[in-house]
């Protein structure tokens, strides 16, 4: 019965059922919608569940398929584009991280002070897009979740944003929309070159035949070598400027810095992830051999990412701004582990993203805590917060312990794995980089101790501890990064499935 | 069946994680139910140690080896977590869960009026827990885990009091010296996790691996995997260059000085060293280092330790150098001489910690004056922490026949067989150790009062730790007296020829009670003016600045990290920043060139499209003629 | 024959033309336009009279040209008219409010 459930679906549209409901709310009551969006998250969060129950972590294949012929072939091109779905052990642990983010997000809301109606709609809007990007298994319906997901994320921008929110929005809008475009053009090549239903005789964007052509060289005459090299170096500045990738990381930091805390728990939480994922999902699985031949370039871009975020992040003044370039630094991460290209670098990437999700979006959820109580961000003009809200610096130090990579946390195990991977292959490019490891517990601590530690303002001696419905989330993002952290097995059982593919080409 | 404590050894770092979690439940309430569950928790723990302690000591040199669970799964290889009793460990569990203990009931006395107690007693739990857990880890993965959680707690005990501002900047300098060195270890644990036979990673392994020789090492990989435990190491035990962060922690709390950096976890590095020493064993180089570092520390911090006016810091520099001859004697590389450094941490962890609860014990009598040349005269209203602290000093300076007589002249007697010149470096540091001492003591219990309070001795759960400490730190020696006790065959596990060298014993103790002597001479009796005189010659300054370490490193690391980010930041907002604002003027600028065409004026727009159909036709027509 | 009608057609739309795009005056504007309307009409009814195949259909089409013409000129004058009374301009170059 239950396995009858075209279960990804549901998780992909039911946050439009919310969207649906809160339609006929009045928009002025705050209470009634922000009820409704968090339990509209959490429906998404419920059949997460049940997909991770049903998933089988042994097979290494795509699991759970629906497929729906969306346009028929048009007589002329026999051009198919069908609506499907699939997981694997890399989308499946992302696409939980979206539905726990989205509903942490939601809760952080709180820190929304006007407009709620049209704010919640939009990110339950995101959220589906974001379902959508990680589901898809056709490369025009990825496509299009891709570009799905800037809309509402570029009004959640604009509209809520600080001071200088427009001009972020813009940043936001002008890249994302660049590397698209990108994408795109690598999609059209792959379509009409090897998008090719040999069984059918049809032009089809279905992700699986593309790939299976892509990697039997004997399907085509041509010289497809040399384009393929093209295709890939294509795919990675695409998804290079999501990521953010040095030297296309302008953006993100503008970004961290106007967009309202509950949003960038999913711009940084999630949609980064989007990059890397892209970038597994397209550049390694389609190109194994061109991720092998550039895998010194990654390694290199990746320790680059790595060094200069940590540098930047030490020389911020503003607590946003720090934890906008540690984000870049720890994107380092992800590229140094898909440099690596072995089983343990690949998924300490894979784990990276997530770990590195759940942490940014703890972080942010404290940043919108603080600011919405002392209205600034800036680290001179906070200090010794530890007087007035223990709670909320303790989880704030858990938080930056947790994204400095301290044993026993998520993000030990990611930078271990990644960094062991790195090590066997390129040991000296990993022995340059794990100097970063220093500089994170250098800026981090800085911000942290700045913050909480030290002699309280004047003007903050009236300030509350966090409310219940801050304090919710907190604990639920701890408990997962501590969960995690003592047993990343968790994880990598799933994780390691979904790699399979990349591992066993590598090793043939 | 027999049972044995053994198997349930993972029980022991339970009691004080149980505790940490009430406490951290319990928050900043219930103050006087905190230091019940920790004492508690801690007395379990002590008790369960002990008596491992006795089973070990029964069936000797038994070890016992358990993996719970797998942590990571890999492909084909997996890395497990476990735990290990052997000798060496139990050894640990013992200093760990005794010191702790006694700690613990000293806190009850020395932080009863901090409104934050039960968050120091969660602190105190979780150290206790990690501490145990990184002397019990089967792996040196797990080994690595622990390792960092201690170094979280020391952090967070240090900043404890954290509106103070030095409490800050000491907490964030000792997380950061200590990381550097923990990414040496890091780095060693990833190219053991590469080399090692099967990506074995057990404790056990690894002895087997490189006691065969059937480990996948070239000779300058065992060099470098050594030398980067040792890194690691020396972040910890706070050795030479990485030492600076040790005497700042001393903002800690004063309990805590004496239980994480004097007793326990400072040692850590010393313990790594031990658990790994078969790699070290494999390579002389290494080796050498190891003892080079180990006695240059030694004698560069009691230099330091002369010219140091706050009492804790005193003790702090003392416990680098007397980490420092631990260090000597593992880089011997002989089994005797490890089994003196083990030996030397046993007795270091009592006296060090007798001293440091003495000096808290003091500095709460005195409201938290640290200055020894404020203090002055104590001996006579404070009784038992005077007589206490003499036995400690005297125990530091390796008097017979207390403790720290029998390690000592262990390690000097090593030295003396294998590396004469480290010998000569441990016998200068066994005079200034007495030296600086002694001129501790006497500037602080005799002559006149110069502190401006009434010094009062302290309660009894303050009291009772140091007496129980001052009987071990007269006793814990005892057990490796050559040719009577049997520490080394129960530590190494075989029986060693041992000579006793005479002539070292009676040189070192002469040597010790020259230096009491001359502090004795110089700082007896001293008088609040007679102090002033003091104010120093050139060599004098330049110890009391710790050699300017800390003004170097502030000029060769920081100042250069911190340009390069500046630089990186005018690079970041100007180059990376200006191609982007480039394109976008490009874009624009692109954009008005269309835009002037677009005159409004249709005739212009008819003549442009003339103009273009007579060049078409020009061409079309050319190429026709061609 | 052709010749000499071509000749003349090629004339009156290059008068037309020159009209057209140098003039300022709207009302000569469209006098040339009309002009270069009438030429290709002159054109079409040479051709269909001495042309590979003769036939009617030239003349037709011209007649539908000149129709259309017609219907061109009264709009136009119309939009002229409608200019000159709300803005009190014939100048075509003045008539710019499409780049605004």
């Amino acid at each position: 019965m239950l396995e009858s459930l075209p279960l990804l679906s549901l998780i992909l549209f039911s946050p439009l059922i919310g969207v649906l409901i809160l339609l006929f709310v009045p928009k002025h009551k705050r209470k009634p919608l922000q009820t409704i969006a968090i339990l509209t998250t959490l429906i998404p969060l419920v059949l997460g569940a049940m997909l991770l129950l049903q998933f089988d972590g042994v097979n290494s294949s795509v699991q759970m398929e629906e497929e729906l012929k969306w346009i028929q072939p048009l007589t002329y091109f026999n051009y198919h584009f069908a609506y499907q779905l699939g997981v694997d052990g890399i989308s499946l642990p992302l696409i939980l991280l979206t539905a726990f983010i989205a509903t942490a997000a939601a809760f952080a809301s709180v820190f929304i002070k006007k407009r709620w109606k049209l704010f919640f709609i939009l990110l339950l809007l995101l959220e589906t897009g974001i379902f959508g990007v990680f589901m898809a298994r056709d490369l025009l319906l990825f496509f299009i979740f891709f570009e799905f997901t800037l809309v509402p994320m570029f009004f959640l921008i604009g509209i809520w944003g600080e001071k200088r929110r427009e001009r972020a929005a813009n940043y936001y809008l002008i890249y994302n929309g660049l590397g698209s475009a990108i994408m795109f053009i690598v999609f059209m090549m792959l379509i009409f070159t090897v998008g090719y239903d040999i069984s059918t005789s049809s032009y089809t964007s279905s992700f699986d035949v593309i790939k299976s052509n892509a990697l039997d060289p004997s399907v085509f005459k041509f010289d497809f070598e040399e384009l393929k090299t093209w295709m890939f170096v294509l795919l990675l500045i695409a998804f290079g400027i999501k990521l953010p990738m040095f030297p296309f990381h302008t953006w993100v930091v503008k970004v961290h810095r106007e967009a309202p805390p509950a949003v960038v728990m999913i711009h940084s939480g999630i949609l980064l992830k989007m990059g890397a994922y892209g970038l597994i999902r397209f550049g390694y699985e389609i190109f194994p051999e061109q991720a092998v031949e550039w895998a010194t370039v990654l390694a290199v871009i990746g320790v680059i990412n790595f060094l200069y975020g940590a540098l930047l992040a030490l020389m911020q003044n503003e607590l946003r701004s720090i934890l906008a370039y540690s984000s870049i630094s720890h994107m380092g991460i992800v590229l140094m582990g898909l440099a690596a290209g072995n089983a343990l670098g690949m998924q300490g990437a894979v784990f990276q993203l997530i770990s590195h999700g759940l942490i940014s979006a703890l972080l942010f959820l404290i940043v919108g805590s603080i600011a919405e109580r002392t209205r600034t961000t800036a680290l001179p003009e906070l200090g010794g917060l530890a007087q007035r809200m223990p709670f909320l610096s303790g989880v704030f130090l858990f938080a930056g312990l947790a994204s400095l990579g301290l044993p026993a946390l998520s993000g030990f195990v990611a930078e271990f794995m990644s960094f062991a991977g790195l090590f066997e292959q390129m040991p000296v490019l990993a022995a340059i980089g794990s100097i970063g490891i220093v500089l994170a517990a250098v800026y981090m601590l800085r911000a942290v101790l700045a913050i909480t530690f030290g002699n309280l303002h004047a003007q903050h001696q009236s300030l509350k501890d966090v409310r219940m419905m801050e304090a919710i989330p907190m604990v639920a993002l701890t408990a997962v990064i501590i969960v995690l952290g003592v047993y990343p097995a968790l994880l990598t059982s799933i994780v390691e499935q979904g790699m399979a593919f990349y591992v066993m080409v590598k090793g043939g | 069946m027999d049972f044995t404590i053994s198997t349930y050894a993972w029980i022991i770092p339970l009691f004080p994680f149980v505790s940490f979690l009430i406490l951290l439940v319990l928050g900043r309430q219930m103050k006087g139910i905190a230091s019940t569950i920790s004492i508690f928790a801690m007395l379990l723990a002590t008790v369960s140690a002990l008596l491992l302690l006795g089973e070990t000591l029964k069936n000797e040199a038994q070890s016992y080896t358990s993996s719970v669970f797998n942590w990571l799964d890999i492909g084909d290889f997996s890395i497990s977590f476990g735990y290990e009793v052997n000798n060496v460990n139990v050894l640990m569990l013992v200093i760990v869960t005794v010191v702790s203990l006694l700690v613990n009931v000293f806190s009850k006395g020395y932080m009863a009026d901090d409104e934050r107690m039960t968050v120091f007693y969660s602190y105190i739990s979780l150290f206790t827990f990690s501490m145990l857990m990184l002397v019990i880890s089967d792996n040196i993965l797990q080994l690595y885990i622990f390792w960092e959680l201690v170094g979280l707690c020391s952090f967070l005990l240090i900043g404890f009091w954290y509106q103070k501002k030095e409490a800050k900047a000491a907490a964030k300098k000792a997380f950061i010296v200590t990381r550097i060195g923990d990414i040496g270890l890091f780095i060693a644990v990833i190219l053991l996790f590469w080399y090692m036979p099967e990506h074995m990673l057990s404790f056990t392994a690894i002895h087997n691996a490189f006691e065969t020789n059937a480990h996948g090492f070239s000779d300058g990989m065992v060099t470098l995997v050594a030398l980067l435990i040792f890194v690691g190491a020396v972040g910890k035990s706070g050795q030479f260059p990485l030492h600076t962060w040790l005497p700042d922690a001393m903002e800690g709390p004063t309990p805590i000085s004496a239980l994480i950096h004097a007793a326990t976890m400072v040692a850590a590095g010393v313990f790594l060293v031990a658990k790994t020493y078969d790699i070290f064993l494999a390579s002389e180089t290494a080796l050498l280092i190891v003892g080079t570092v180990g006695a240059f520390t030694a004698l560069f911090a009691a230099l330091i330790a002369i010219a140091q006016n706050d009492i804790k810091r005193i003790l702090a520099y003392s416990t680098v150098s007397q980490l420092g001859y631990m260090m000597l004697a593992l880089g011997l590389g002989t089994m005797a001489a490890y089994s003196a450094a083990m030996l030397h941490l046993f007795t270091h962890a009592f006296f060090k910690a007798l001293l440091f609860l003495g000096a808290g014990s003091i500095i709460y009598a005195l409201h938290h004056e640290q200055n020894i040349l404020k203090m002055g005269g104590i001996g006579k209203s404070m009784k038992v922490t005077t007589w206490t602290f003499a036995i400690g000093t005297l125990a530091l300076a390796g008097i017979f026949p207390l403790s720290g007589f029998w390690s000592k002249d262990a390690i000097l007697a090593q030295a003396y067989e294998h590396q004469p010149v480290f010998f000569a470096a441990a016998l200068i540091g066994v005079f200034l150790t007495a030296f600086y001492m002694s001129r501790l003591f006497f500037l602080v219990f005799t002559g006149d009062n110069r502190s401006g309070h009434t010094p009062k001795e302290s309660p009894w759960v303050m009291t009772l730790p140091l007496i129980i400490l001052a009987v071990l730190a007269v006793c814990a020696g005892w057990v490796a007296i050559p040719g009577i006790g049997t520490f080394n065959e129960w530590l190494v596990g075989e029986t060693m020829e041992e000579k006793i060298h005479w002539s070292i014993l009676i040189i070192s103790n002469v040597v010790a009670l020259l230096g009491i002597g001359l502090g004795y001479k110089m700082f007896r009796n001293k008088t609040a003016s007679s102090l002033h005189e003091q104010s120093g010659n050139g060599l004098q300054t330049v110890l009391a600045r710790k050699f300017y370490i800390d003004e170097l490193y502030d000029l060769i690391v920081v100042k250069p990290v911190r340009g390069l980010g500046a630089f990186l930041q005018l690079w970041d907002e100007f180059i990376v920043g200006g191609l982007v604002k480039g394109s976008i003027t490009t874009t624009r600028q692109i954009g008005k060139m269309g835009m002037r065409l677009q005159s409004g004026q249709m005739q212009v727009y008819a003549l442009i499209s003339v103009i273009g159909m007579l060049i078409l036709l020009l061409i079309f027509a050319g190429r026709r003629l061609i | 024959m052709l010749n000499s009608y071509l000749l003349l057609s090629a004339s009156l739309f290059c008068i037309g033309l020159y009209g057209a795009l140098s003039k300022k005056n709207a009302v000569i504007v469209l006098l040339s336009i009309e002009l270069m309307l009438n030429a290709a009409n002159v054109n079409i009814i040479a051709f269909s009279k001495y042309g590979i195949n003769p036939s009617l259909t030239g003349h037709v089409f011209s007649l539908f040209s000149m129709t259309v013409a017609a219907a061109e000129v009264a709009v136009g004058i119309a939009i002229l008219i409608m200019l000159y009374r709300n803005r009190g301009i014939s100048d075509v170059t003045k008539m710019d409010v499409l780049k605004k």
